[in-house]
């Protein structure tokens, strides 16, 4: 019974704070304050504050960490929906996809392995540039740490979103394919928010770009991983 | 009644990420289940097995509050805080670069081939 009270209140807690700082995101739109960011710092804070362990929260959260699976099942569907674009395009958005996946893999575990950090680390770090929950997965599957892995993307995402202006007049990308796909393969979720800004063939490009590079992301994952270890 | 539509829905995506899952498991693929099932999911609207209908409304469900399902995740960096700490602060810059070495090859790459097939295109119309 205590359980499934803690449960309900862990899951209740989750929502609310989340709907609140959707709320603060809505009405400021700075980057620094997209929800995830300040909800996870949020309920961080409460749980510290209140002396309650992961574990502990863990016993309401795992319900919802099961919706995860389904909820990228999702992405099938926007997809699905930009094939035309994505058969238009199909040579520039996978030739720009496929090579920032490898480029953005393979830099991160060699950085992070000449400094020598552990494996599990570098691991986590592997999947930086792909959504939220596939970069979970991935590091997952591969030995990594699923909550760290988190970490590395929305620091991606924010570098993305923050930089990107002076990145694009300084590299000359001035063409709506290599900006959308550019912010889509780097930044992920984040980029495409930012790619809004610029046009509607750059939001559409960035967003076929963030699930085509999280699916080939998953299948070259686990063969650079392997080069290296 | 817009309620139960949605939540066949979810059922029907949460199928997909069941099968996903079997399929990893029984043939050893060394994907995730939910990417397994997502392709899946794309492979049967292409091939008009499943109707947009069936599945749209409940995906954008899901898609519309998808943060939500990755928190319990983020909040667990909460036990992986001393990994930043001393030289594990550098993983900080480490991100950093490689997501501008990500970029430019990305947007570098895609650019350069679309304005091949551009001339290309507009090189065959003269002639």
């Amino acid at each position: 019974m205590q359980l499934i009270l803690l449960a309900i209140l862990f899951i209740f807690l989750t929502i609310a704070i989340y709907s609140v700082m959707t709320l603060v995101y809505v009405k400021y739109h700075n980057p620094f304050l997209i929800p995830i960011l300040t909800t996870t710092i949020a309920l961080i804070i409460v749980l510290l504050l209140f002396n309650v362990p992961y574990e502990t929260y863990m016993i309401g959260g795992k319900w919802i960490d099961k919706l995860l699976g389904p909820a990228i099942v999702a992405l099938a569907i926007p997809l699905y929906k930009q094939r035309k674009l994505l058969k238009q395009y199909l040579y520039p958005i996978l030739g720009g996809v496929t090579a920032g996946i490898i480029i953005g893999m393979v830099s991160g575990i060699f950085f992070a392995k000449i400094l020598g950090f552990s494996k599990e680390i570098v691991l986590s770090i592997l999947p930086k540039s792909i959504t939220t929950p596939i970069a979970m997965q991935i590091s997952d599957q591969l030995g990594g740490i699923p909550s760290l892995a988190t970490v590395f993307v929305i620091i991606a995402g924010l570098v993305g979103v923050i930089f990107v202006q002076p990145f694009f007049n300084f590299s000359r990308i001035d063409s709506a394919i290599g900006r959308g796909i550019g912010l889509g393969v780097a930044a992920h979720a984040l980029g495409t928010s930012k790619a809004i800004e610029y046009g509607e063939q750059e939001a559409s490009m960035s967003s076929v770009a963030m699930t085509l590079s999280a699916i080939l992301g998953s299948f070259l994952g686990p063969i650079i991983a392997w080069f290296f270890y | 009644m817009r309620f139960i539509k949605q939540l066949s829905q979810v059922l029907i995506l949460y199928g997909f990420f069941l099968v996903g899952g079997w399929l990893q498991s029984g043939l050893h693929i060394p994907l995730p289940g939910s990417i397994l099932g997502l392709l899946l999911l794309w492979a049967a609207l292409s091939l008009k097995v499943v109707s947009l209908k069936w599945v749209e409304s409940g995906a954008y469900l899901f898609l519309s509050v998808l943060p939500v399902f990755f928190l319990p995740a983020t909040v667990g960096v909460m036990n992986y805080g001393h990994v930043f700490t001393g030289k594990g602060f550098f993983l900080i810059p480490i991100t950093i670069g490689s997501t501008f070495m990500t970029m430019w090859i990305a947007s570098f790459v895609s650019q350069a081939i679309a304005r091949r097939t551009e001339k290309r295109r507009a090189g065959s119309k003269c002639s």
